[in-house]
């Protein structure tokens, strides 16, 4: 009974808390209610719900992945720079990118567990070094002026529906399938709620653990693709604390630091919640300055919230 | 920490800082003959103490097993509040700076409550901090410098007293009150024990809650004295500053032996740590090596201290 109480009221408190906060704005807003200002809000969302499903993989090893957001750029300025300089093609340009995104999440993963390396150092030293190569690699500059076959991932539409809340719908699900339905996934919770337990039933950790890294970093990279192609332009300085909305998304869905507790829905609500936050706050016409102050009081409240539920 | 027998390795690994530093001083002399002038290690001395200062609190929250990662958000935000204080709001520079000063510990508080009270892992807790700070400073100074400082203030920055800068002095005053603290005092031991195994710790009647609320002030404190002196050295507040401090502020201490796990670590390590960063930020600059290509050297720096550190305390 008492898991029931724990469990319900955590998938439907976030519920409500997430409807009473979409009441209280249309009753403050008449802009907010509207069809082009919900499809915005989607939109807006997609680029943190693909890097914060990634990022909710990880913190259910009880790792964490600062490096998400300069990964992003790194992965932006060279995918943008393969197709505008070098011209290659767009699926190759988009591979490419990808792969990069992976090999990044493949040292953090590596260093962390051959090395012992606490994840949050790891990803600390990768966030300044990542960072530090786009920067590099473009000088400091903007690279501008993308092929239009490529921009669709960011500007067009399936139907109805914009391309990039399409591909963060099938990242979603993917990641979903992988996590609830598949041995991968049972393992990732397994090993994040006794990493001990895990390695004595013959899993091999490490594997799983260098696994997360690399999914997060191929989704970072997927992250920035669209960020690219909507803006037209791979920004060095892109992505910059964009780790800080992910990990808020993953914690506000009541994802557990300690590892092994959670789920991909909780995130996926933590997004909008963040999301229809900030967009309330830029309706209500208060300072951007304003985000991280209004984003890190959340994630204080939502941490206090569920330490309160789990007694 | 204290050994009776003799062990190379022992030896090596706690004078291992002072030898890289040493190494990488003789490299970089050869390497540019401007280097070795006076003018310059002087130079190298006043742009590492600001970091040093912030590295040595952090060095007091790494000892109980935790981290600040809000140190350089803090640096801006008090740095922008002692400068606003004292300009606009007409309280000058003492009440400003005091002020600051005051408000760098109550963040600190702030960071320690939510990590004691509201058990959440360290690097969360100041995670949330160092975007709350940072949101708030933007809020503050409503993204534009605050300058106008008067000539005491800017004095803390570019002043000398008989010669040395200012903020060399209150580096050696930080450094050496601190190390007097966790060597020579009941709460310095507290630290240790607190880092080196909380279980114990409490049942040797210690509350590790309090010695670890006691180090994220502290943290808050040396940040904010921090952010104060760079407001004085730049003649004024900048929105954007010391943002990425965090990193150098972490890799001082691990540099100069503080393990992150806590309860291993003395303050002249992170000392020389700081050292090892300034020497290498000035030596790079003067090879002409890019900014940008700094940062991706200071990154790997980074982990390879942490796997160094980690490889030294396994063998023995």
């Amino acid at each position: 009974m008492k898991i029931d109480f724990k469990t319900l009221s955590q998938k439907y408190g976030l519920v409500i808390v997430f409807l009473m906060l979409c009441l209280g704005l249309g009753l403050l807003t008449d802009r907010f209610l509207t069809v082009s200002n919900m499809v915005n809000v989607l939109r807006q969302s997609t680029i943190n719900g693909i890097i914060a499903i990634g990022m909710t993989y990880v913190i259910l090893t009880a790792g964490i992945d600062l490096s998400v957001g300069s990964i992003l750029a790194l992965t932006g300025v060279v995918t943008a720079s393969l197709l505008q300089s070098e011209g290659v093609s767009v699926p190759l340009a988009i591979v490419a990118g990808l792969t990069l995104g992976a090999l990044l999440g493949l040292v953090n993963g590596v260093i962390i567990t051959q090395f012992k390396v606490p994840p949050f150092v790891t990803t600390l030293g990768m966030m300044t070094i990542a960072r530090g190569l786009a920067l590099t690699f473009t000088e400091g500059r903007p690279i501008t002026g993308l092929p239009d076959g490529f921009r669709t991932i960011g500007t067009g539409s399936l139907g109805s529906i914009p391309m990039p809340i399409f591909i963060a719908l099938i990242a979603f699900l993917l990641g979903y399938i992988v996590l609830n339905h598949t041995t991968l996934g049972e393992y990732i919770f397994a090993l994040g709620n006794n990493p001990v337990a895990a390695r004595y039933a013959g899993i091999n950790t490490n594997v799983y653990i260098i696994f997360v890294y690399i999914v997060a970093g191929i989704l970072a990279a997927l992250a920035g693709m669209i960020l690219i192609a909507r803006l037209n332009s791979a920004q060095p300085t892109a992505g910059l604390a964009y780790e800080f909305d992910a990990i808020a998304a993953v914690v506000v869905g009541g994802t557990s630091f300690s590892g092994g507790e959670g789920s991909l829905w909780g995130t996926l609500l933590g997004v909008l919640v963040i999301a229809v936050l900030n967009n309330g706050l830029n309706l209500l016409n208060v300072s951007s300055f304003y985000q991280p102050v209004v984003t890190g009081v959340v994630i204080a409240l939502a941490l206090l919230f569920y330490k309160l539920l789990r007694r | 920490m204290k050994t009776n027998t003799f062990s190379p390795l022992a030896l090596l690994s706690r004078f291992s800082v002072l030898i890289i530093l040493l190494g990488i001083g003789v490299i970089f002399a050869l390497g540019s003959e401007d280097f070795l002038a006076p003018n310059n290690l002087l130079n190298i001395a006043l742009q590492t103490s600001i970091i040093a200062i912030v590295a040595v609190g952090m060095t007091f929250t790494i000892l109980t097993a935790g981290i600040d990662l809000s140190v350089g958000s803090i640096m801006a935000l008090c740095g922008a509040l002692a400068a606003g204080l004292a300009v606009k709001s007409g309280l000058g520079t003492f009440g400003g700076i005091s002020l600051a000063l005051i408000a760098g510990m109550l963040l600190g508080a702030i960071n320690g409550l939510l990590i004691v009270r509201g058990g959440m892992p360290p690097f969360v807790a100041t995670l949330a901090m160092m975007a709350v700070a940072r949101g708030l400073t933007l809020v503050y100074t409503n993204g534009r410098p605050i300058a106008g400082i008067d000539e005491a203030f800017i004095f803390l920055g570019n002043g000398k007293v008989l010669g040395i800068p200012v903020p060399i002095i209150i580096m050696i005053v930080i450094a050496v009150i601190a190390g007097i603290v966790l060597r020579y005092t009941r709460f310095g031991l507290h630290v240790y024990a607190t880092g080196g195994n909380e279980e114990t710790t409490r049942l040797a009647g210690i509350s590790p809650g309090k010695i670890k609320m006691a180090v994220y002030i502290i943290s808050g404190f040396t940040a904010a004295l921090g952010g104060i002196l760079l407001t004085a050295r730049l003649w004024s507040a900048q929105p954007n500053a010391a943002t990425g401090w965090e990193l150098d502020a972490i890799a001082a201490p691990v540099l100069g032996g503080t393990s992150l796990f806590g309860g291993v670590g003395n303050v002249g390590g992170t000392v020389a740590g700081a050292f090892i960063i300034g020497i290498l930020s000035n030596g790079l600059n003067l090879m002409g090596i890019s900014s940008y290509y700094q940062q991706v050297i200071k990154g790997i720096v980074f982990i390879l201290a942490v796997i160094l550190d980690l490889f030294t305390k396994r063998k023995k």
